[in-house]
C-alpha cells in the first residue's frame, strides 16, 4: 500500500518535471520551426556575441493580458500586441524618433513624387526572416495587398483612407523598391507604416485571406524578422523570444539580452509583487494605487509618461436634457477635472479640452479658452438655457416639466467608475441629477453604438489619441448613423474643419485648422473631455538603458541590457 | 456494478449535450459579438461584417447550432476565436494545469479535512474542539480570493523583503522563467513550489468544510454499539478511532468530494487569475468577455463532463467503501 503510493507520487514528480520547449502540432509550425532554429544556429555561430559585458542575460517583462492574435499584423489591433510586433519580433518600413519624426528602420530611404502622390519605399538588403529567407519589396506588396483586402478585415481600416487600396495601389519595382500609391496626402500621411508591421510572403501568401486569422503564424509560430526570434508560447503564461544575432549592425545590431519573456500576470497586485519580490524586471501599467510602492523600493525605477488615449464623457445629444450645447458647457464647468485627476489617478494625469494630446505636434496649450471648473457660472448657464428647480427638489426642471436627470454609464473598470461617481456629486451641487450605472463592457459597447439603439445618455469611454487624429468619425454629421457618432453631433462648421484637415498636408495649415476646430468643438461640447492619462511603467534598475516614452513601452527594447553585476 | 455504471454513462450523453445547449443559446443571446474588441474610430461598419463573417457569425444562430451540434459529435470544436487555435488544442494544454492544482486541493483537502474533523470529534467540546472549530469557521467564511491575496503577501512579500525570511514563496506562475535551464530535481522543486500557495488557497475553504462533515459523521459512529465493542475487546483508542470509526464515518464524505468538484472548478476561476495560473477556468471567464463563443462552448462542455463524471465515481466509490450499497 505504502509503495504504490510512494511510486505514485514518484510518477506525478516525473510528469511534473524535465517540461520540454512547448512547440505546436499544427503541420505549418512542425514544418517552419526546424528551419528556425537551423537558422539561429547559422547565425549564432557567424555572428559571434561582441566582447562587452553589456551582452547576455534574459529581461522577464511583466503584463496583464496575453498579446491577442500574437504577431498577426494583419488582424490585430492590440497595443500589446502591436508593440510585440514592431518592436520585437516584426519590422515596420518607418519608426518615430524620439520626437515623434518618421526615421528610417526596414525601409533604408524613401521618396516623394512631385505631385505628392507616389511614394517609393527603398528596403534593406540585410533583413532576414528568421528562416533564412530575406525580406525584400514583394513581403511589403504582399502585405499592403492583405492589409487593404477587405476579406482580411483588418481592424484599422482607415489608416489607408488616403492609399489606393488593393493591388492597383502598389507596384514592385525592383527586389528592393516598392512604390505606393495615395489618393491625397494628409499631414500625418505615413503614419501607418509605423502601426504596420511587414508580414512574409513565403510563408503567408497562400493563406485564404478570410482565415488568415487562424493562422499558427500569429500565436503559435511566429516567423519575424525584427530583432527577436521567437521561440516558445505557452498560452496565457508566457512567450519567449531570443536575440537575433543577425539583425542589421547599421540598426544597433543583436540586442544585448539573451532572452526576453513576456510573461502574463493578470492580478495586478500579484504582478506588484512579482515585481517588488524581482521575478519580473518590468511591470507594464503600473496602476496609480500602485505607484508610491513602487517609489519607495530603491531598487525599483517608476517610467512616467503620456499615453496615447483620452477620457471622456460622451453625451447623448438626442436626449432632451442634452441637446442643448448650453447644457453641456454647464456640466463640463460645473465638474472639477482637477480634482477627478488628483483623486482618481493620484495625479498621474493631464486634464483635457480636445482630444488633441499635449505630445502631438497640432497641440497649441493656447489654442482653445478652457471651460474652468466654476459652478456658479454653470447654474447661471443652465438658467439661461431654461432650466430651473421648479419644484423645489434639488433637481432643475426645464419649462415642460422635463428632469434635468440622467443615467452615466461605465464598464467594470475601477477608474471610470470613481469619475462617473464624483461627477454625480459634483453635478448635484448645480441642480443635476446624475445617476451611475455599471454595464459589461461589451454589452455597453453594442448599446451605444448599434445606431438603431444609442441605448444611453452619457457614457464614460477612452478613446486612443493616436499620432494620426481624425475626429471624422466620431463628431462629423455625415457619420451620425455610423458606430462612433453616438454623440449625434451636428455642427455644419465642424464637419467643414473636418473636411479641410482630413486633405491638408502641411503641419503648419493643418496645426491652424486644428486651432478652429478645437474652438468649436469646446463651445459644441459633445463630450466632456476628461484627462490623458499617464502611462505608468516599473522597471527595476538592474535593466539599464529602459527608453519608455508616448512611443511605447518596448520602443527600445533591443538596446536595454542587464547591469553586468545583476546577472 | 457493470451495468450501472455504463446506464449512468449512457445517461450522461443527453445531459451534457443539453447543458451544452443551454449554454450555446445563453451566450448567443448575450448582447455584443467578438469584433467589439477591435472596436475604435477607424473600424468601419463593413470591417466589423467581414470579422462577422470571418469568425463564422454570419448565419442565423439555429444555423449554427446545428452545424455546431454535428462538428462537436465529431470531435470538432472549432476555433477559439481569442486565441487563433483549434479550441481542442487550447483545452488540452488547459486541461492538465487545472487538473493538477484541483486535483492536489481535493487531495490536501481530504486529507487534512478528515484528520482534524477525527480529532475535534474524538475529545468533543474540549479546548481542541473548540479552536479549531473557530478556526476552520474562519477559513470557511473568508472568500479564498482574499485568502489568496494575504498568503501572497505574507509568504511571498513580506518573506522576502521585510521579514528576511531564508526561504519564501513565487507569488505566480506554474513555473520559473528560467525553469528549463534547471536540472531534472531542479525542475520537480521548482513545479512544487509554485504549486504550494494556489493549492493552499484553493484547498483551505474545502478542508474547513470536510472537516465539518467530519467531526459530524464521527460523531454519530463513535457512539455505535461496535465502536463500544472494539474498545471492550482492548484495542487501543489509536486503532478503534482510525481503523473502526474512521473508515465508516468516511462514507458521506465520499458523496461530499463529489458534489464538491463544481465548487471546487468555480474556486479555480479567482485562483488561477491570482496567482497567473494558466489554466481553464481562467481561460473560459477571458472567453467569455471577449465572447469567445467556440471557447465558451469547448470549455463548458469539458467542464460539465467532468462534473457529471465526478459525480459518477463518486457514486461508484461510495458503493466500494459501504458493501451495504449495491446497484444491482
Amino acid at each position: 500500500m505504502k509503495k504504490t503510493a510512494l511510486s505514485a507520487m514518484a510518477a506525478v514528480l516525473a510528469a511534473c518535471g524535465g517540461s520540454e520547449r512547448a512547440v505546436s502540432n499544427d503541420p505549418f509550425c512542425q514544418a517552419v520551426l526546424p528551419m528556425v532554429d537551423a537558422y539561429l544556429e547559422r547565425v549564432r555561430s557567424e555572428n559571434p556575441t561582441p566582447d562587452d559585458d553589456r551582452y547576455g542575460g534574459t529581461i522577464v517583462v511583466g503584463g496583464y493580458g496575453e498579446i491577442s492574435d500574437g504577431m498577426n499584423a494583419a488582424v490585430s489591433g492590440d497595443n500589446t500586441a502591436t508593440q510585440h510586433q514592431n518592436f520585437v519580433n516584426l519590422m515596420t518600413l518607418i519608426d518615430y524618433d524620439e520626437r515623434f519624426e518618421p526615421r528610417p528602420y526596414l525601409a533604408e530611404s524613401w521618396e516623394m513624387s512631385p505631385d505628392s502622390l507616389e511614394i517609393t519605399f527603398h528596403i534593406r538588403r540585410d533583413v532576414f526572416w528568421h528562416d533564412g529567407q530575406q525580406t525584400d519589396a514583394h513581403d511589403v506588396a504582399f502585405t499592403w495587398d492583405v492589409v487593404t483586402d477587405p476579406l482580411t478585415a483588418f481592424p484599422n481600416a482607415a489608416f489607408w483612407d488616403h492609399w489606393v487600396h488593393g493591388p492597383e495601389g502598389v507596384e514592385v519595382v525592383d527586389d528592393f523598391t516598392v512604390r505606393l500609391h495615395l489618393t491625397r496626402i494628409h499631414a500625418d500621411f505615413l503614419d501607418p507604416w509605423r502601426q504596420t508591421a511587414i508580414l512574409p510572403e513565403h510563408l503567408l501568401g497562400d493563406v485564404p485571406r478570410d482565415s488568415l486569422r487562424q493562422h499558427p503564424f500569429g500565436t503559435q509560430c511566429p516567423v519575424g524578422n525584427g530583432p527577436f526570434v521567437f521561440n516558445e508560447h505557452r498560452t496565457n503564461e508566457r512567450w519567449v523570444f531570443d536575440a537575433n544575432p543577425a539583425f542589421p549592425a547599421s540598426l544597433g545590431g543583436r540586442p544585448f539580452v539573451d532572452r526576453y519573456i513576456y510573461r502574463i500576470v493578470p492580478d495586478q497586485t500579484t504582478l506588484l509583487t512579482e515585481l517588488l519580490t524581482e521575478n519580473v524586471d518590468v511591470y507594464i501599467s503600473v496602476i496609480p494605487d500602485h505607484a508610491q510602492s513602487v517609489l519607495d523600493d530603491p531598487a525599483l525605477e517608476l517610467k512616467r509618461f503620456m499615453q496615447r488615449q483620452y477620457i471622456f464623457v460622451g453625451w447623448n445629444s438626442r436626449r432632451p436634457q442634452l441637446a442643448d450645447a448650453r447644457v453641456r458647457r454647464a456640466l463640463t464647468m460645473g465638474t472639477d477635472r482637477e480634482s477627478i485627476v488628483r483623486s482618481v489617478v493620484r495625479g498621474y494625469g493631464t486634464v483635457a479640452h480636445t482630444g488633441v494630446p499635449p505630445f502631438h505636434w497640432a497641440f497649441d496649450p493656447n489654442a482653445v479658452e478652457p471651460l474652468p471648473y466654476d459652478p456658479e457660472a454653470a447654474r447661471a448657464l443652465l438658467d439661461e438655457a431654461g432650466w430651473r428647480d421648479r419644484d423645489g427638489d434639488g433637481v432643475r426642471e426645464s419649462a415642460d416639466g422635463t428632469r434635468l436627470s440622467f443615467v452615466i454609464k461605465y464598464n467594470t473598470n475601477q477608474t471610470r467608475q470613481q469619475v462617473a461617481e464624483i461627477m454625480q456629486s459634483q453635478l448635484a451641487q448645480i441642480g443635476v441629477e446624475a445617476q451611475p450605472q455599471v454595464v459589461e463592457y461589451t454589452t455597453l459597447m453594442s448599446q451605444i453604438q448599434t445606431p438603431s439603439l444609442r441605448d444611453f445618455d452619457a457614457i464614460v469611454l477612452g478613446w486612443s489619441a493616436d499620432f494620426k487624429l481624425d475626429d471624422t468619425d466620431l463628431f462629423h454629421s455625415e457619420r451620425i448613423d455610423r458606430p462612433y457618432a453616438f454623440s449625434g453631433t451636428r455642427n455644419p462648421e465642424m464637419d467643414r474643419l473636418l473636411e479641410a484637415i482630413s486633405n491638408t498636408a502641411d503641419r503648419e495649415q493643418a496645426k491652424e485648422l486644428w486651432t478652429e476646430y478645437q474652438a468649436v468643438l469646446v463651445a459644441e461640447q459633445p463630450y466632456t473631455f476628461v484627462y490623458f492619462p499617464d502611462r505608468l511603467d516599473g522597471v527595476n534598475r538592474r535593466v539599464r538603458n529602459v527608453v519608455m516614452d508616448t512611443r511605447g513601452d518596448w520602443v527600445n527594447v533591443k538596446d536595454w541590457y542587464l547591469d553586468p553585476a545583476s546577472r | 456494478m457493470t451495468r450501472y455504471v455504463a446506464g449512468r454513462v449512457i445517461g450522461a450523453v443527453p445531459l451534457v449535450i443539453g447543458i451544452a445547449t443551454i449554454v450555446f443559446f445563453a451566450v448567443s443571446l448575450a448582447p455584443g459579438e467578438p469584433g467589439i474588441l477591435y472596436i475604435a474610430p477607424g473600424l468601419t461598419q463593413e470591417v466589423i461584417e467581414q470579422m462577422r463573417a470571418n469568425f463564422g457569425l454570419d448565419e442565423p444562430v439555429y444555423v449554427r447550432y446545428v452545424k455546431w451540434l454535428g462538428a462537436m459529435l465529431t470531435g470538432d470544436f472549432g476555433y477559439s476565436f481569442s486565441h487563433s487555435r483549434p479550441v481542442l488544442d487550447v483545452l488540452l494544454e488547459f486541461l492538465p494545469n487545472t487538473l493538477l492544482l484541483s486535483g492536489c486541493a481535493l487531495l490536501v483537502a481530504f486529507v487534512f479535512g478528515t484528520v482534524i474533523g477525527t480529532l475535534q470529534a474524538v475529545r468533543q467540546y474540549s479546548l481542541r474542539d473548540s479552536a479549531a472549530s473557530v478556526v476552520l469557521l474562519f477559513f470557511y467564511s473568508m472568500p479564498s480570493f482574499w485568502l489568496a491575496l494575504m498568503l501572497v503577501l505574507m509568504f511571498s512579500l513580506f518573506a522576502r523583503n521585510v521579514w528576511d525570511w531564508p526561504f519564501w514563496l513565487p507569488a505566480s506562475g506554474m513555473t520559473s522563467t528560467d525553469h528549463d535551464f534547471l536540472s531534472f530535481g531542479g525542475q520537480v522543486w521548482d513545479r512544487v513550489v509554485h504549486l504550494i500557495l494556489p493549492v493552499v488557497s484553493l484547498a483551505l475553504v474545502l478542508t474547513a468544510g470536510i472537516a465539518r462533515y467530519m467531526r459530524a459523521s464521527m460523531l454519530e459512529v463513535i457512539r455505535q454499539d461496535y465502536i463500544r465493542t472494539a474498545r471492550a475487546k482492548g484495542l487501543s483508542e489509536r486503532v478503534v478511532v482510525f481503523k473502526h470509526a474512521m473508515r465508516n464515518s468516511m462514507i458521506p464524505i465520499i458523496t461530499l468530494l463529489g458534489l464538491q468538484i463544481p465548487v471546487l472548478f468555480g474556486g479555480t476561476v479567482f485562483i488561477e487569475t491570482i496567482f497567473a495560473w494558466p489554466g481553464m477556468g481562467r481561460a473560459i471567464v477571458d472567453a467569455i468577455g471577449t465572447r469567445d463563443y467556440p471557447l465558451i462552448m469547448g470549455g463548458s462542455f469539458f467542464f460539465a463532463t467532468i462534473v457529471v463524471l465526478a459525480n459518477l465515481v463518486a457514486d461508484v466509490l461510495y458503493a466500494v467503501v459501504d458493501p451495504r450499497i449495491r446497484y444491482d
